[in-house]
Protein backbone atom coordinates (compact mmCIF):
# COMPACT_ATOMS: atom_id res chain seq x y z
CA UNK A 1 0.00 0.00 0.00
CA UNK A 2 2.92 2.70 1.10
CA UNK A 3 4.26 2.10 -2.52
CA UNK A 4 1.84 3.03 -4.61
CA UNK A 5 1.68 6.55 -2.28
CA UNK A 6 4.93 7.13 -2.61
CA UNK A 7 4.67 8.32 -6.24
CA UNK A 8 1.72 10.72 -5.39
CA UNK A 9 2.30 13.85 -6.06
CA UNK A 10 2.66 16.42 -3.07
CA UNK A 11 0.83 19.29 -4.82
CA UNK A 12 -2.30 17.28 -5.29
CA UNK A 13 -1.89 16.80 -1.54
CA UNK A 14 -2.11 19.98 -0.68
CA UNK A 15 -4.69 20.56 -3.30
CA UNK A 16 -6.51 17.97 -1.74
CA UNK A 17 -6.30 19.20 2.10
CA UNK A 18 -6.96 22.69 0.82
CA UNK A 19 -10.41 21.68 -0.56
CA UNK A 20 -10.99 20.35 2.89
CA UNK A 21 -10.68 23.44 4.75
CA UNK A 22 -8.28 22.10 7.15
CA UNK A 23 -5.41 24.56 6.07
CA UNK A 24 -7.78 27.70 6.28
CA UNK A 25 -7.59 26.83 10.27
CA UNK A 26 -5.70 29.63 12.23
CA UNK A 27 -4.03 27.24 15.03
CA UNK A 28 -1.64 25.08 12.99
CA UNK A 29 -0.19 22.90 16.15
CA UNK A 30 -3.79 21.62 16.20
CA UNK A 31 -4.00 21.03 12.45
CA UNK A 32 -0.94 19.01 12.75
CA UNK A 33 -1.60 17.28 15.81
CA UNK A 34 -4.69 15.87 14.21
CA UNK A 35 -3.14 15.00 10.37
CA UNK A 36 -0.03 14.14 11.17
CA UNK A 37 -0.69 10.79 11.75
CA UNK A 38 -2.40 10.64 9.04
CA UNK A 39 -0.18 11.85 6.48
CA UNK A 40 2.73 9.88 7.68
CA UNK A 41 0.65 6.37 7.16
CA UNK A 42 -0.32 7.56 3.64
CA UNK A 43 2.49 9.26 1.90
CA UNK A 44 6.05 9.40 1.43
CA UNK A 45 8.50 11.47 3.87
CA UNK A 46 9.12 14.03 1.01
CA UNK A 47 5.61 14.69 0.75
CA UNK A 48 5.12 15.05 4.36
CA UNK A 49 7.76 17.10 4.54
CA UNK A 50 6.84 19.00 1.52
CA UNK A 51 3.10 19.90 3.65
CA UNK A 52 4.43 20.29 7.21
CA UNK A 53 6.88 23.06 6.16
CA UNK A 54 3.78 25.29 4.42
CA UNK A 55 1.34 24.20 7.33
CA UNK A 56 3.57 24.83 10.20
CA UNK A 57 5.77 27.68 9.06
CA UNK A 58 5.01 29.32 5.83
CA UNK A 59 1.58 29.44 5.97
CA UNK A 60 1.30 31.22 9.72
CA UNK A 61 4.05 33.84 8.50
CA UNK A 62 1.54 34.95 5.48
CA UNK A 63 -1.16 35.14 7.53
CA UNK A 64 0.44 37.12 9.89
CA UNK A 65 0.52 39.71 7.44
CA UNK A 66 -3.43 40.25 7.15
CA UNK A 67 -5.60 39.36 4.26
CA UNK A 68 -4.56 42.88 2.58
CA UNK A 69 -3.18 43.59 -1.00
CA UNK A 70 -0.92 40.75 -2.87
CA UNK A 71 0.36 38.79 0.39
CA UNK A 72 -3.63 38.66 1.88
CA UNK A 73 -4.50 36.90 -1.69
CA UNK A 74 -1.86 34.77 -2.17
CA UNK A 75 -2.09 33.65 1.66
CA UNK A 76 -6.17 32.60 1.07
CA UNK A 77 -5.13 30.79 -2.06
CA UNK A 78 -2.15 28.95 -0.59
CA UNK A 79 -4.86 27.90 2.48
CA UNK A 80 -7.32 26.92 0.00
CA UNK A 81 -4.71 24.57 -1.45
CA UNK A 82 -4.68 26.25 -5.12
CA UNK A 83 -0.93 27.95 -4.38
CA UNK A 84 2.64 26.06 -2.91
CA UNK A 85 4.77 28.05 -1.09
CA UNK A 86 8.10 27.03 0.02
CA UNK A 87 9.66 28.98 2.69
CA UNK A 88 13.49 30.02 2.00
CA UNK A 89 15.64 31.21 4.58
CA UNK A 90 18.90 28.75 4.80
CA UNK A 91 20.89 30.79 2.85
CA UNK A 92 23.61 30.39 -0.18
CA UNK A 93 25.67 32.83 1.67
CA UNK A 94 26.07 31.28 5.38
CA UNK A 95 26.03 28.39 7.37
CA UNK A 96 21.99 27.49 7.74
CA UNK A 97 22.33 27.59 11.94
CA UNK A 98 23.61 31.27 11.49
CA UNK A 99 20.88 33.27 9.87
CA UNK A 100 22.36 36.40 11.08
CA UNK A 101 25.18 36.57 8.22
CA UNK A 102 22.89 35.75 5.73
CA UNK A 103 23.85 37.62 2.50
CA UNK A 104 20.73 37.65 0.05
CA UNK A 105 20.11 41.14 0.06
CA UNK A 106 16.03 42.85 -0.22
CA UNK A 107 16.95 46.33 -1.84
CA UNK A 108 13.71 48.48 -1.07
CA UNK A 109 12.48 51.40 -2.93
CA UNK A 110 9.34 53.36 -2.78
CA UNK A 111 7.29 50.92 -4.32
CA UNK A 112 9.74 48.39 -5.19
CA UNK A 113 11.98 45.01 -3.52
CA UNK A 114 15.01 44.17 -5.77
CA UNK A 115 15.79 40.59 -4.51
CA UNK A 116 19.84 39.31 -4.96
CA UNK A 117 21.57 36.36 -3.79
CA UNK A 118 20.45 31.92 -3.38
CA UNK A 119 18.86 30.07 -0.92
CA UNK A 120 19.88 26.29 -0.78
CA UNK A 121 18.19 22.64 0.63
CA UNK A 122 14.73 24.73 0.45
CA UNK A 123 11.63 22.46 0.97
CA UNK A 124 9.20 23.08 -2.62
CA UNK A 125 11.81 24.74 -3.73
CA UNK A 126 11.34 22.94 -7.33
CA UNK A 127 7.15 22.75 -7.31
CA UNK A 128 5.99 25.87 -5.35
CA UNK A 129 4.14 28.51 -6.85
CA UNK A 130 5.39 31.37 -4.82
CA UNK A 131 8.90 31.52 -2.26
CA UNK A 132 8.87 33.69 0.99
CA UNK A 133 11.71 34.57 1.07
CA UNK A 134 14.21 35.67 4.10
CA UNK A 135 16.47 38.64 3.21
CA UNK A 136 18.80 41.52 4.94
CA UNK A 137 17.49 44.74 4.18
CA UNK A 138 20.19 46.38 6.05
CA UNK A 139 23.92 45.49 6.52
CA UNK A 140 23.88 45.61 10.38
CA UNK A 141 24.62 42.23 12.45
CA UNK A 142 21.12 42.70 14.13
CA UNK A 143 17.89 40.39 14.24
CA UNK A 144 16.00 44.18 13.08
CA UNK A 145 17.90 43.62 9.79
CA UNK A 146 15.93 41.22 8.03
CA UNK A 147 12.31 40.78 6.35
CA UNK A 148 10.30 38.15 3.98
CA UNK A 149 9.30 39.29 0.75
CA UNK A 150 7.30 37.12 -1.50
CA UNK A 151 8.61 35.81 -4.04
CA UNK A 152 6.55 34.87 -7.48
CA UNK A 153 9.48 31.83 -8.66
CA UNK A 154 8.54 32.05 -12.11
CA UNK A 155 9.55 35.92 -12.24
CA UNK A 156 12.13 36.88 -14.11
CA UNK A 157 15.38 36.22 -12.38
CA UNK A 158 14.71 33.58 -10.64
CA UNK A 159 16.37 29.94 -10.82
CA UNK A 160 15.91 26.57 -9.58
CA UNK A 161 17.64 23.63 -9.40
CA UNK A 162 17.03 20.24 -7.56
CA UNK A 163 19.42 19.46 -4.53
CA UNK A 164 18.90 15.76 -5.17
CA UNK A 165 16.82 12.34 -5.24
CA UNK A 166 16.54 11.76 -1.67
CA UNK A 167 13.06 13.11 -0.09
CA UNK A 168 10.90 12.22 -3.39
CA UNK A 169 7.95 14.37 -3.31
CA UNK A 170 9.23 17.57 -1.25
CA UNK A 171 10.60 18.93 -4.39
CA UNK A 172 14.16 20.12 -2.23
CA UNK A 173 16.07 22.29 -4.14
CA UNK A 174 17.86 25.80 -4.40
CA UNK A 175 17.19 28.89 -5.32
CA UNK A 176 18.95 31.66 -7.25
CA UNK A 177 17.46 34.98 -7.45
CA UNK A 178 19.37 37.82 -9.65
CA UNK A 179 17.98 40.98 -9.27
CA UNK A 180 14.64 39.88 -8.91
CA UNK A 181 12.64 42.83 -8.93
CA UNK A 182 9.08 42.93 -7.24
CA UNK A 183 6.59 45.24 -6.18
CA UNK A 184 6.97 46.51 -2.45
CA UNK A 185 3.35 45.18 -1.32
CA UNK A 186 5.38 41.95 -1.62
CA UNK A 187 6.80 42.23 1.85
CA UNK A 188 5.44 39.97 4.43
CA UNK A 189 4.84 42.46 7.63
CA UNK A 190 6.80 45.13 8.52
CA UNK A 191 10.42 45.28 7.13
CA UNK A 192 12.85 44.72 10.47
CA UNK A 193 10.56 41.55 11.69
CA UNK A 194 11.87 39.34 9.54
CA UNK A 195 13.56 37.40 12.19
CA UNK A 196 11.45 37.52 15.06
CA UNK A 197 8.67 36.08 13.19
CA UNK A 198 10.46 33.80 11.97
CA UNK A 199 11.12 32.88 15.70
CA UNK A 200 7.57 33.04 16.15
CA UNK A 201 6.72 30.14 14.27
CA UNK A 202 10.09 27.96 14.36
CA UNK A 203 8.54 26.81 17.78
CA UNK A 204 5.77 25.63 16.02
CA UNK A 205 7.68 23.54 13.15
CA UNK A 206 9.59 21.75 15.54
CA UNK A 207 6.57 20.61 17.35
CA UNK A 208 5.26 19.41 13.80
CA UNK A 209 9.01 17.70 13.52
CA UNK A 210 8.01 16.16 16.85
CA UNK A 211 4.20 14.82 16.23
CA UNK A 212 5.34 13.58 12.67
CA UNK A 213 8.03 11.67 13.73
CA UNK A 214 6.47 10.38 17.17
CA UNK A 215 3.70 9.04 14.60
CA UNK A 216 6.60 7.57 11.89
CA UNK A 217 8.04 5.89 15.02
CA UNK A 218 4.96 4.44 16.10
CA UNK A 219 4.36 3.16 12.57
CA UNK A 220 7.10 1.75 11.47
CA UNK A 221 7.62 -0.24 14.84
CA UNK A 222 3.91 -1.97 14.34
CA UNK A 223 4.83 -2.80 10.87
CA UNK A 224 8.04 -4.38 11.84
CA UNK A 225 6.04 -6.11 15.31
CA UNK A 226 3.89 -7.54 12.57
CA UNK A 227 6.61 -9.03 10.44
CA UNK A 228 8.31 -10.31 13.65
CA UNK A 229 5.48 -12.23 14.77
CA UNK A 230 5.28 -13.98 11.04
CA UNK A 231 8.94 -14.46 10.33
CA UNK A 232 9.98 -18.41 11.35
CA UNK A 233 12.88 -18.35 13.47
CA UNK A 234 14.22 -21.60 15.05
CA UNK A 235 11.13 -23.67 16.03
CA UNK A 236 9.04 -20.48 16.17
CA UNK A 237 9.11 -17.17 15.07
CA UNK A 238 11.08 -13.63 15.71
CA UNK A 239 8.80 -12.40 18.20
CA UNK A 240 9.27 -15.42 20.57
CA UNK A 241 13.19 -14.72 20.76
CA UNK A 242 14.40 -12.98 24.10
CA UNK A 243 16.52 -11.10 22.68
CA UNK A 244 14.50 -9.92 19.50
CA UNK A 245 12.25 -8.65 22.03
CA UNK A 246 14.66 -7.01 23.89
CA UNK A 247 15.76 -5.04 21.07
CA UNK A 248 12.07 -4.29 20.21
CA UNK A 249 11.44 -2.83 23.52
CA UNK A 250 14.29 -0.20 23.45
CA UNK A 251 12.69 0.97 20.16
CA UNK A 252 9.28 0.87 22.23
CA UNK A 253 10.72 2.86 24.90
CA UNK A 254 12.73 5.50 22.57
CA UNK A 255 9.22 5.98 20.80
CA UNK A 256 7.41 6.66 23.78
CA UNK A 257 9.91 9.08 24.88
CA UNK A 258 8.92 11.25 21.53
CA UNK A 259 5.64 11.06 22.87
CA UNK A 260 6.34 12.32 26.16
CA UNK A 261 8.20 15.36 24.59
CA UNK A 262 5.01 16.02 22.08
CA UNK A 263 2.51 16.29 25.00
CA UNK A 264 5.24 18.29 27.20
CA UNK A 265 6.39 21.33 24.80
CA UNK A 266 5.27 24.58 25.93
CA UNK A 267 3.64 26.19 22.57
CA UNK A 268 5.89 29.29 21.46
CA UNK A 269 8.78 28.26 23.67
CA UNK A 270 11.65 28.36 22.06
CA UNK A 271 14.10 27.41 23.89
CA UNK A 272 11.83 24.01 24.74
CA UNK A 273 11.87 23.64 20.55
CA UNK A 274 15.16 23.23 21.11
CA UNK A 275 15.54 20.49 23.66
CA UNK A 276 12.65 18.41 22.13
CA UNK A 277 14.04 18.64 18.42
CA UNK A 278 17.39 18.01 19.43
CA UNK A 279 15.71 14.60 21.85
CA UNK A 280 13.34 13.69 18.75
CA UNK A 281 16.24 13.33 16.23
CA UNK A 282 18.48 11.26 18.08
CA UNK A 283 15.45 8.96 19.79
CA UNK A 284 14.29 8.16 15.89
CA UNK A 285 17.11 7.45 14.47
CA UNK A 286 17.87 5.22 17.73
CA UNK A 287 14.01 3.69 16.83
CA UNK A 288 14.41 3.41 13.01
CA UNK A 289 18.31 1.56 14.02
CA UNK A 290 16.35 -1.10 15.74
CA UNK A 291 13.79 -1.86 13.45
CA UNK A 292 16.38 -1.44 10.66
CA UNK A 293 18.30 -4.70 12.23
CA UNK A 294 15.41 -6.08 13.38
CA UNK A 295 13.71 -6.77 9.69
CA UNK A 296 17.37 -7.33 8.27
CA UNK A 297 17.69 -7.38 4.42
CA UNK A 298 14.24 -6.36 3.93
CA UNK A 299 14.39 -2.81 5.43
CA UNK A 300 16.91 -2.42 2.28
CA UNK A 301 14.14 -2.92 -0.11
CA UNK A 302 12.68 -0.21 -1.80
CA UNK A 303 10.57 2.08 0.47
CA UNK A 304 12.19 0.30 3.25
CA UNK A 305 13.08 1.30 6.51
CA UNK A 306 17.16 1.80 5.55
CA UNK A 307 16.10 4.26 3.03
CA UNK A 308 13.75 6.08 5.54
CA UNK A 309 16.15 5.61 8.37
CA UNK A 310 18.22 7.75 5.71
CA UNK A 311 15.71 10.34 5.42
CA UNK A 312 15.03 10.59 8.56
CA UNK A 313 18.27 11.74 9.49
CA UNK A 314 16.82 15.08 8.35
CA UNK A 315 15.06 15.42 11.61
CA UNK A 316 18.55 16.40 13.13
CA UNK A 317 19.08 18.96 10.49
CA UNK A 318 15.99 20.70 8.69
CA UNK A 319 14.63 23.52 10.79
CA UNK A 320 18.39 23.90 12.83
CA UNK A 321 21.13 21.34 12.99
CA UNK A 322 21.42 19.31 16.26
CA UNK A 323 24.70 21.02 17.05
CA UNK A 324 23.81 24.42 16.82
CA UNK A 325 20.65 23.99 18.74
CA UNK A 326 23.07 21.99 21.53
CA UNK A 327 24.87 25.46 21.80
CA UNK A 328 21.95 27.50 22.44
CA UNK A 329 20.58 24.92 24.72
CA UNK A 330 24.26 25.37 26.42
CA UNK A 331 23.58 28.93 26.61
CA UNK A 332 20.02 28.50 28.49
CA UNK A 333 21.43 26.21 30.78
CA UNK A 334 20.43 28.15 34.12
CA UNK A 335 16.76 28.67 32.38
CA UNK A 336 16.69 25.13 31.97
CA UNK A 337 17.67 24.22 35.26
CA UNK A 338 14.68 26.49 36.62
CA UNK A 339 16.74 29.93 36.93
CA UNK A 340 16.70 33.19 35.19
CA UNK A 341 16.56 33.42 31.59
CA UNK B 1 12.86 54.48 32.95
CA UNK B 2 10.28 52.12 35.40
CA UNK B 3 11.25 49.37 37.27
CA UNK B 4 9.31 47.00 35.73
CA UNK B 5 11.20 47.39 32.55
CA UNK B 6 14.27 46.98 34.38
CA UNK B 7 13.08 44.15 36.08
CA UNK B 8 11.81 42.76 32.70
CA UNK B 9 15.41 43.31 31.31
CA UNK B 10 17.43 41.74 34.07
CA UNK B 11 16.38 37.70 33.04
CA UNK B 12 17.88 38.68 29.38
CA UNK B 13 20.97 40.21 30.79
CA UNK B 14 23.10 37.11 31.70
CA UNK B 15 26.10 39.68 32.99
CA UNK B 16 23.83 42.05 34.89
CA UNK B 17 24.48 40.18 38.19
CA UNK B 18 22.84 41.95 40.57
CA UNK B 19 24.13 45.64 39.43
CA UNK B 20 22.15 48.42 38.70
CA UNK B 21 20.91 48.73 35.56
CA UNK B 22 20.71 52.39 34.31
CA UNK B 23 19.68 53.79 31.35
CA UNK B 24 23.24 54.21 30.14
CA UNK B 25 23.64 50.17 30.46
CA UNK B 26 24.68 48.58 27.30
CA UNK B 27 22.48 45.42 26.54
CA UNK B 28 24.83 44.08 24.16
CA UNK B 29 27.87 43.98 26.43
CA UNK B 30 25.35 42.91 29.62
CA UNK B 31 25.12 39.63 27.86
CA UNK B 32 22.02 40.44 25.00
CA UNK B 33 22.38 37.96 22.20
CA UNK B 34 20.08 37.79 18.88
CA UNK B 35 18.14 35.22 19.62
CA UNK B 36 17.11 36.68 23.29
CA UNK B 37 16.86 40.19 22.04
CA UNK B 38 14.31 38.75 19.68
CA UNK B 39 12.42 37.38 23.34
CA UNK B 40 12.70 40.62 24.96
CA UNK B 41 10.81 42.19 21.53
CA UNK B 42 8.12 39.93 22.53
CA UNK B 43 8.17 40.29 26.11
CA UNK B 44 8.02 44.15 25.51
CA UNK B 45 5.06 43.97 23.23
CA UNK B 46 2.86 42.32 25.59
CA UNK B 47 3.76 43.68 28.96
CA UNK B 48 3.14 47.31 27.67
CA UNK B 49 0.69 46.18 24.78
CA UNK B 50 2.64 48.03 22.16
CA UNK B 51 3.92 47.42 18.47
CA UNK B 52 7.12 49.05 18.21
CA UNK B 53 6.72 50.96 14.97
CA UNK B 54 8.82 49.76 11.84
CA UNK B 55 11.27 52.70 12.22
CA UNK B 56 12.18 52.16 15.65
CA UNK B 57 13.26 48.56 14.66
CA UNK B 58 17.11 49.30 14.45
CA UNK B 59 20.09 48.18 16.35
CA UNK B 60 19.91 51.28 17.86
CA UNK B 61 17.15 50.57 19.48
CA UNK B 62 18.39 48.00 21.64
CA UNK B 63 21.65 49.64 22.00
CA UNK B 64 20.83 50.28 25.74
CA UNK B 65 18.45 50.35 28.33
CA UNK B 66 17.46 54.37 27.75
CA UNK B 67 17.23 54.29 24.47
CA UNK B 68 14.92 51.12 24.25
CA UNK B 69 12.95 52.80 26.61
CA UNK B 70 12.47 55.62 24.93
CA UNK B 71 10.97 53.43 21.76
CA UNK B 72 8.81 52.50 23.80
CA UNK B 73 7.51 55.21 25.68
CA UNK B 74 7.29 56.85 22.08
CA UNK B 75 5.09 54.25 21.08
CA UNK B 76 2.93 54.10 24.53
CA UNK B 77 2.16 57.67 23.60
CA UNK B 78 0.60 56.91 20.16
C1 LIG C 1 15.44 17.75 3.86
C2 LIG C 1 15.76 19.16 4.19
C3 LIG C 1 14.78 20.13 4.01
C4 LIG C 1 15.07 21.47 4.30
N1 LIG C 1 14.09 22.40 4.08
C5 LIG C 1 14.37 23.71 4.32
C6 LIG C 1 13.38 24.71 4.04
O1 LIG C 1 12.26 24.43 3.61
N2 LIG C 1 13.70 26.01 4.27
C7 LIG C 1 14.92 26.38 4.74
O2 LIG C 1 15.15 27.57 4.90
N3 LIG C 1 15.89 25.45 4.99
C8 LIG C 1 15.65 24.13 4.80
N4 LIG C 1 16.61 23.18 5.03
C9 LIG C 1 17.93 23.60 5.46
C10 LIG C 1 18.16 23.39 6.95
O3 LIG C 1 17.33 24.23 7.73
C11 LIG C 1 19.65 23.62 7.21
O4 LIG C 1 20.33 22.55 6.59
C12 LIG C 1 19.98 23.67 8.69
O5 LIG C 1 19.56 24.89 9.25
C13 LIG C 1 21.48 23.51 8.95
O6 LIG C 1 22.23 24.35 8.16
P1 LIG C 1 23.47 23.82 7.29
O7 LIG C 1 23.03 22.64 6.53
O8 LIG C 1 24.02 24.98 6.56
O9 LIG C 1 24.51 23.30 8.35
P2 LIG C 1 25.47 24.19 9.25
O10 LIG C 1 24.69 25.25 9.94
O11 LIG C 1 26.64 24.60 8.44
O12 LIG C 1 25.91 23.12 10.31
C14 LIG C 1 26.85 22.08 9.98
C15 LIG C 1 27.24 21.36 11.26
O13 LIG C 1 27.82 22.28 12.18
C16 LIG C 1 27.13 22.24 13.41
N5 LIG C 1 27.05 23.59 13.98
C17 LIG C 1 26.62 24.71 13.36
N6 LIG C 1 26.64 25.74 14.22
C18 LIG C 1 27.08 25.26 15.40
C19 LIG C 1 27.32 25.84 16.68
N7 LIG C 1 27.09 27.14 16.92
N8 LIG C 1 27.78 25.05 17.64
C20 LIG C 1 28.00 23.73 17.42
N9 LIG C 1 27.79 23.13 16.23
C21 LIG C 1 27.34 23.88 15.25
C22 LIG C 1 25.73 21.71 13.06
O14 LIG C 1 25.13 21.07 14.16
C23 LIG C 1 26.04 20.74 11.98
O15 LIG C 1 26.44 19.52 12.52
C24 LIG C 1 16.35 21.83 4.77
C25 LIG C 1 17.32 20.85 4.98
C26 LIG C 1 17.04 19.52 4.69
C27 LIG C 1 18.10 18.50 4.91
Amino acid sequence: MREAVLDADARAVWASLGRSGVLSRDRPAEVLRSLLPSLDAQYSLGIVLSVCVQIATALPILRSHGPSGVVGRVSAEAARGEVVLALAATDAGAAGSDLMDLTTSARLSEDRVVVDGGKRWITNAVTADCALVLARHRPQRHFTSFLWVLVPLDAPGVTRESAGSLFSGAGVGHLTFSGVSVGRDHVVGAPGRGLAMFARHVATERLAGALWASALCRRVLADTRRVLAARPLGSGVAWDNAVVRDRFARGLVEARRVEALCSSFREGELVDSMVVKVAVAESVDRVLAVCAELLGAESFADGGVAGLRAEAAMFGVAGGASGALLAGVADHADYLLGGAR
Amino acid sequence: MDSRFADMLRPFLKYAGGAEITLESSLRDLGLDSMQAIELLFAIEDTYQVSLPDELLTDTTFATAGSLWAAISGARQC
